[in-house]
Order: C-alpha cells, then structure tokens, then sequence
C-alpha cells in the first residue's frame, strides 16, 4: 500500500496547468459577468412586467435551471448549431451555455433582493418625486445587492467549480489540461491533487473576502 | 378659512380594493396655510385618503387639484410616471414608519431628493440640508445612519427630508403612531414649528389634544365619508354627531 508520490515530475507541465488555470478564471469572469447582465434584467422582469414579456423570461429561467449544465453545454454545442444552421466553436458553445446557467439562477437572487426590499422604500422616493427608475437604482438596488451577497457568492462559487465541464469538449480548462497531462505522466494521484487544490486556492481566500464585505455591508442595515 | 387662497382641492373622490370600497366620494379644500386633520377609527379611509392626495394611491374616480396640477380620474388612462413625480415634488409626505433609506447617512437622505430630483448645486442642498437639520434638532447626527437613530429622531429626519423640496403641502400620516410615548412630543413640537410658519397641512392622527391644539380644522371620517368637518371647537370640544361623540369618548378610554 506504498505509493511512492511524485509531485516533481509535473514540473515540466506547469505551464500548461497555469495555462489552464487562466483558461478557468477566464470563463468564469466573463460567465459570471455576462450572468450578471442576463440576471439583472430577467430578474426585474420577474418583478415588474406584463405578462407577454413574463411569461418567456420565466420560461428562460426555468429551463436553464432545471437541466443539467453539461446537457446544456453538449447541447449548445452539437444540437444549436445544426438548428440554426452555422457552426460554434467549443469556446463559443461553453461561454453561450454558462453565461445563461448562471444568468437563470442569477435572475432568482435579483428578484428575491430586489422584492425583499420593503415598499415603503419605494413610497419613499415616489413622495419626495423621484420616478420610478432612479428609485429602483438609487434607493431600492442598492438594498437588494446587501440582501444578495451570500446567496450571489455562493452561486459564483458554483460557476467557477462548473467552468470544469467545458472539458468535455476539449476546451483547455484546468480539469482538461489535467487530463491531457494525465495521459503523458500516467500519474493521476499527483496531477488531480494538483489540481483540486489550485481550484481551492482560488475560491477558498474568494469566500473570505465575500464574508468580510458581508459583514462591513450589513453594518447600515 | 374662505378668504384663504385655496393651495389643495379634492373633489368626490372615489377609491375601491377590489369590491371594497373605501372612499365613497370626499371631497376637501385646504387653504394655503391652513392645517386640516382627519380623524376616524381605522378603516375609515382616512389613511387611504391621505395617500390619494399624492397620489401614491390612484383614486376610480374624482379630481384632485393642488396648485397647478390638476387631475381628473373620471379619464380613462391613469396619470404617467412623469406626472406623479411633477405632483409629488411639491407636496411632503411623513409616513407612520419613517421610511428612512437605510443605505444613507442622515444628511444623504435628505439630499437625496434635491440633487436627485431638482438638480440643485451640491453645496447648495447640502447648506438647505443642514439648516433643516439643525431646525428639527439634529444637527449633531448628520453622519449617522438611520439604524442609530430613535424613532423620534428618524421621524424629524423623515420630515426634514420631506422639507428639503421646499413643499406646498406637507402630509402627515400617523407620524407617531409607531413612536414610544416618551418619544411622540419632540416630533409633535416639530410639526407645530411648521404649522406656526404657516406650512399647509393635512394631518391623519390620533392625538386628539394636539388635533384641537394644532388645526385649523378637523374633519371626522366614517365608513369612507367625511361625517363633519369643522372648527377644533365644535369637532373635539362639543362634538354633536352621535357616532363622533362615541367615537371620541371610547378613544378618551383607551387613551389617558
């Protein structure tokens, strides 16, 4: 029951493994960003609007939450492009696919802050004769962003995490560089230890921080 | 009050929830200075009426004209953001529970609206913030956040962030009723300040010695209608409408 470990032999492929390491933190900045976006306006939608735009914004939002993310990614990849009829690169198909994942859950966490927010605040800023825009940014989203934070780095948390399924299709993420260095060292112990561990790396000091704004956002509540 | 230039005017307003109806046409004319105070057990719609004199709540049918601002609810398409906000900067309102924005400072929450809503120059809404601070006593918590504050002192913060638009009407709905009692006075003492500056007012409460004090009149509103209205003398003093003595003496009960 002697493994001898090896961690020096990986050495020559630490460039790959930083290679992939940014090819994660890529996707998952501009998943997380684009997300974001996506989120943001499907989340006021949920809140405030009529029914014909509504109705296929919730449609949106439950579909992406309740498939799961690597038959989205497979689908985007080789189903979309033969429906509309032009063809997708890997990168493309993994961006389009995280961005509205994380897009539908993100809409959820808007509209659960944005409706925690009470209405007299909203009363508030009609009686002293703000319109109802400048209300939503200036004096209801920035309670609802306070009310969003745990539940917005817990599901930024997942998307880094998730960002490993685009190794499926051959995108050099970390996970798939690992598996490439797998298959020239025969040494999966070492690299996948590796490799687990970068990825904590990232997130571990990632929730620290989200705790700490936490905790100085919360003081004015 | 005849020979005072009229500033606020409602006319037969209606307002229903659903099959409830809630306002069964009032109508009220407030002069400019003049202080008016509706009083009712709850579920008059006195609140609900108050809140139709900005707006916040949209009436069936009626008109409601406050300075040069004229609505008629009878047309079919309710009245536009844009015209709301144009109402409503000229008319204060004081909630019963204050309704500060928690992100702010004291001294942001009133700036808010003048920079926000009027534009005006920075140092000069923050020299108006100030002054209004300091007239209703809070001049030593312009940084603190509303979380630090009592009720009574959020409650002056509501209404020096109300006066910062330079209002025409001020209105005031139950502004202590959320307070301690220790605490209502210092906030009664503010508003008759404004009354004694010859602010118009219209106030919902249920203090009735500050309602006989403080009004010019008091009008009395059962089951969604004004029952009377008249002088503070004839209403609280020497009420003769049978459900307003009644109404009068179950509230010197409960209230000593």
């Amino acid at each position: 029951m002697s493994y001898a470990w090896d961690f020096g032999a990986l050495a020559p492929y630490a460039g790959l493994i930083a290679q992939g390491l940014l090819v994660t933190l890529a996707f998952t900045v501009a998943t997380v960003l684009a997300g974001l976006a996506i989120g943001l306006v499907a989340g006021i939608v949920r809140t405030n609007a009529p029914r014909w735009i509504n109705v296929p914004v919730v449609a949106y939002i439950e579909l992406f939450r309740c498939t799961p993310l690597l038959v989205q990614l497979v689908w985007m990849y080789y189903a979309l492009p033969v429906l509309v009829g032009l063809a997708m690169s890997p990168n493309m198909a993994c961006f389009l696919a995280l961005a509205l994942y994380a897009g539908s859950f993100y809409a959820e966490i808007f509209r659960g802050g944005i409706e925690a927010v009470d209405r007299g605040q909203w009363e508030a800023g009609m009686a002293v004769g703000m319109r109802r825009g400048k209300i939503f940014r200036r004096i209801v989203l920035p309670q609802a962003v306070r009310v969003m934070i745990p539940s917005f780095i817990n599901q930024t948390v997942l998307q880094l995490k998730n960002t490993s399924l685009v190794s499926t299709i051959a995108v050099g993420d970390l996970l798939y560089q690992g598996s490439v260095i797998t298959a020239a060292l025969y040494r999966p112990l070492e690299v996948y230890s590796v490799v687990a561990i970068l990825y904590f790396v990232v997130l571990y000091p990632l929730t620290v921080a989200a705790q700490h704004v936490e905790r100085r956002l919360g003081v004015h509540r | 009050m005849n020979e005072r230039v009229s500033m606020l005017q409602a006319t037969d307003i209606h307002k229903s929830f659903g099959a409830h109806h809630v306002l069964k046409g009032v109508s009220l004319s407030v002069g400019k200075g003049e202080v008016v105070t509706l009083i009712g057990a709850s579920g008059s719609g006195k609140s609900t009426f108050l809140r139709c004199l900005n707006l916040l709540e949209t009436p069936q049918s009626g008109r409601l004209q406050v300075g040069a601002h004229a609505f008629d609810f009878a047309a079919k398409r309710p009245p536009g953001d844009a015209a709301l906000a144009q109402l409503r900067r000229d008319i204060g309102m004081v909630f019963q529970h204050f309704n500060l924005f928690p992100h702010m400072t004291v001294l942001q929450n009133v700036l808010e609206a003048p920079l926000q809503v009027k534009g005006m120059a920075r140092a000069e809404a923050g020299d108006l913030a100030r002054d209004l601070l300091a007239k209703v006593g809070l001049a030593d918590k312009v940084d603190a956040y509303p979380s630090r504050l009592s009720g009574g002192q959020k409650q002056r913060v509501a209404i020096a962030r109300a006066l910062a638009m330079k209002p025409d009407v001020m209105l005031f709905d139950e502004v202590t009723s959320a307070l301690d009692p220790e605490l209502v006075g210092e906030v009664l003492s503010v508003i008759k300040t404004l009354a004694a500056d010859g602010m118009t007012m219209v106030l919902v409460t249920h203090e009735m010695g500050f309602a006989a004090e403080v009004s010019d009149r008091v009008g009395f509103m059962l089951e969604g209608a004004m029952a009377e209205i008249g002088p503070p003398a004839e209403i609280i003093r020497k009420p003769r409408n049978e459900r307003l003595k009644a109404f009068l003496e179950r509230f010197h009960r409960h209230t000593v």
